[in-house]
């Protein structure tokens, strides 16, 4: 049973602003959830270190550390294992969906997306965990 | 589950095209900037990696945020930009000549499919450039190709710091975070390595590694902060071959807003303003009734807070700039492309690319700019052979520059080519019936006449001349902005335009006149000198008043005469002096009321437009004050004398 009075937060890992932008929208329709956002893998595991995460939204291809590598972090470090991670990047490289999953993510979806499946994944994944 | 998502996408998609166009533009920005670069990397076999990978991740930005709003022509190009960068990233192409073409002619054409959905129209085919690129990414395999990582710090003494810093909510309350202590490490030295690892009791923290001359002292305010530094073990440095160079990111301290936002608090800060003068004017009714002490506090406090003003006034003009430096990239650019068309050889040089300017001038003069770019290079420079054959060097030079005079910003678009031909000219204006009598053209009459709608035929208005956008509307577009446009040419060295331009619109400071009781206001910054005059000392040259100023003679313009009203015969009267060199003009008016500061409103209704007038403000006592417009009227000074 998902925690009814727990408010969720999302983590939205992008390079993009406006890509950013566009994913917060897509899941402001969910109850029970807020968002923060990182605009770097670095920055993202800062957030992490800062603030309880529910669930990361996360673009693979962004400076200075790659989405990949974030996974890989979370994945091998304890406290951050369960943390479901949604990938959602830019199609095009078929060959990271494979590796993506291999490495941990929970869900690999692509750009363009659209916000209505973008909030069903997450709730769902929300209320498994 | 409850959601509200909308099944029409577009329409969703929609509500952030303000934000997509604004990142579009961005990422053209540095894109266009690294494409400079790269040029001088062609066949050369090394390219800099951290090039590559900012110009890839730049299409592929491009390509998921345009993909997200529908634009898929350019969704699919980045895309195929992209791949492009890839091979180049792989070594399995090399950077040729044909190559680099392929990204700038993808690059521009990205930009123009960006550009025609922002102006609603129709968007350009891309399947030309789509096969350009396709052919340059199975370019034959080279034997050998490096990726050069950014240069390896010269300085060999230079230390290698191990710094480590641990993120916590109270540090990022304060600004201090990943982001902000990266920077600070790279102004110390060069950043080699950047990673998270997590400490014994389960806590993350950065590692840092950073190579540097600077001693521990400069690092003292950062241990402050809580970070620790020593000497990075030898073995932990990675070798040169894996160090990622890691790549400058943009500080997070900057927003993006809106520029309808910003305007909205230019018009409030305008409105109080005005709602000051009228206090100022308040006060100085109540001087007479008021005990001499709680005046003057009074007063301090007014005064206090028009300097306030005036700071949120400054404060916020200041968000609103941009620097021009990024226009000159982008004509830089255009030039690039257009001397490869024309076989011209061509070098632009940059300068004051710092100065700043109102970022809503910059929008509305970016066609107009373009426009005299493209005329110097097409019509202006000659080409190789005849730059020879004239003994000029092969190569040649179109400077772009830019400087600020008190509230102004001059733009100087210079060449030195051909310079354009008087007697081809008034050739021209003759047979389109344009006739102009005189055959002694000074510059400003050479330009009021280049600048005649009509003057240049469909046939000469080709592609490198800009689209339809002719001399007419360079000269309207600035002169609609409030500024001024001046041109020099001589035959064979050279043509040289002059934009000069507020540097911002809305407020400006203003002398406030006063002629048969009306009141006019004169932006300062187009006055050059106020002079008091005895009536007396007037003499009358051919029909026109003159004065006599620092030794020369004034032509006098009665503001009086140009809006048909009557003057005040005084024993004394004012003069703005204003123009230059041989174009002074010294307006006449009855009095000087003061000098104030002015939010000016345009006036859109052409029956109310009025030559000579360019706006109106209002004072503080509600009543409607008008704005000269003093470059019309130093024309109308000029056609009354001839």
């Amino acid at each position: 049973m998902p925690d009814e009075s727990k408010t969720n937060n999302i983590l939205v890992v992008d390079d993009s602003p406006t890509m950013r932008r566009m994913v917060i929208t897509s899941l402001g329709s969910l109850r029970k959830v807020k968002s923060t956002q990182a605009g770097s893998g670095l920055e993202a595991i800062e957030r992490l270190a800062i603030e309880p995460v529910d669930l990361m939204v996360l673009d693979l291809n962004m400076p200075d550390m790659h989405g990949m590598e974030v996974i890989d972090f979370m994945r091998k470090h304890q406290a951050y294992r369960n943390i479901p991670i949604v990938v959602l990047t830019t199609k095009g490289e078929e060959s990271s969906r494979t590796q993506a999953l291999a490495a941990g993510a929970n869900r690999y979806l692509t750009k363009p997306f659209d916000p209505r499946q973008l909030a069903d994944v997450v709730s769902s994944l929300l209320n498994a965990s | 589950m409850d959601n509200q998502n909308p099944d029409n996408r577009g329409e969703f998609f929609d509500q952030f095209l303000d934000d997509y166009y604004a990142e579009c533009d961005e990422h053209l920005v540095s894109i266009r900037r690294a494409l400079v670069t790269l040029e001088d990397e062609i066949d050369t076999g090394t390219v800099d990696r951290t090039l590559l990978d900012n110009l890839f991740r730049s299409f592929h930005t491009l390509k998921g945020i345009s993909g997200m709003v529908g634009l898929s022509s350019a969704e699919q190009l980045a895309h195929h930009l992209e791949s492009y960068l890839r091979e180049l990233r792989e070594g399995t192409v090399l950077l040729s000549d044909s190559g680099f073409q392929a990204l700038v002619s993808g690059v521009s054409l990205l930009e123009s499919i960006i550009n025609a959905r922002r102006n609603d129209q129709p968007i350009p085919s891309i399947d030309e450039t789509v096969e350009r690129l396709q052919s340059v990414s199975s370019e034959s395999v080279p034997s050998k190709i490096e990726t050069t990582s950014t240069p390896e710090t010269s300085d060999s003494n230079a230390t290698r710091w191990l710094v480590e810093f641990t993120p916590t909510a109270e540090l990022a309350e304060r600004g201090v975070n990943v982001n902000s202590v990266r920077a600070r490490l790279q102004e110390l030295g060069q950043l080699i390595q950047a990673k998270p690892v997590v400490k014994g009791a389960g806590e993350i923290a950065f590692e840092f590694i950073v190579a540097t001359n600077a001693d521990k002292s400069a690092v003292a305010d950062l241990e402050a902060d809580g970070l620790t530094f020593k000497i990075a073990p030898v073995e932990s440095a990675p070798r040169a071959k894996d160090s990622q160079p890691v790549a400058t990111i943009a500080p997070a301290s900057v927003v993006r807003v809106d520029l309808d936002r910003i305007d909205e608090l230019m018009r409030i800060i305008g409105e109080l303003v005005i709602s000051r003068t009228r206090l100022e004017d308040q006060l100085t009714e109540l001087k007479r009734t008021t005990p001499p002490a709680l005046w003057r506090s009074l007063q301090e406090t007014n005064l206090g807070m028009g300097r306030q003003l005036r700071d949120l006034r400054e404060s916020v003009m200041r968000v609103r700039m941009v620097q021009i430096g990024e226009i000159f990239e982008r004509m830089t650019f255009v030039v690039r492309d257009l001397a490869r068309e024309s076989g011209k050889k061509i070098i632009v040089q940059h300068s004051g690319g710092e100065t700043e300017i109102d970022k809503f001038l910059v929008e509305r003069m970016m066609d107009p700019l373009m426009h005299l770019v493209r005329n110097a290079v097409s019509h202006g420079l000659e080409t190789v052979a005849e730059r020879e054959a004239q003994g000029k060097r092969s190569e040649g030079l179109l400077s772009l520059s830019a400087t600020t005079a008190g509230e102004m910003i001059a733009i100087k678009i210079a060449d030195d080519g051909r310079g354009i031909d008087r007697k081809n000219v008034l050739n021209r204006a003759r047979a389109r019936g344009l006739s102009h009598g005189n055959t002694d053209l000074d510059d400003a009459a050479l330009l009021d006449l280049i600048a005649t709608p009509g003057l240049s035929t469909r046939d000469e208005a080709d592609r490198e001349s800009g689209r339809g956008v002719g001399m007419d509307v360079v000269k309207k577009a600035t002169e609609e902005l409030g500024g001024r446009i001046a041109l020099a040419t001589k035959l064979g060295e050279g043509t040289t335009f002059t934009i000069e331009l507020p540097l911002t619109l809305a407020i400006a400071e203003a002398l406030i006149v006063s002629v048969d009781g009306q009141r006019f206001a004169v932006p300062q910054s187009s006055v050059r000198e106020v002079l008091e005059v005895e009536s007396a000392s007037t003499k009358v040259l051919e029909n026109n008043e003159i004065i006599s100023y620092r030794g020369k003679v004034l032509p006098l313009l009665r503001l009086a005469r140009v809006f048909e009203m009557g003057y005040q015969r005084g024993e004394k009267f004012h003069v703005l002096v204003i123009g230059e060199d041989a174009n002074e003009v010294g307006l006449a008016v009855d009095r000087i009321i003061g000098q104030r500061e002015i939010v000016v409103r345009a006036i859109k209704d052409p029956l109310a437009q009025s030559k000579g007038i360019a706006g109106a403000t209002e004072l503080g006592d509600q009543r409607v004050v008008l704005i000269l417009d003093v470059s019309a009227l130093r024309q109308l000074a000029a056609t009354s004398s001839h």
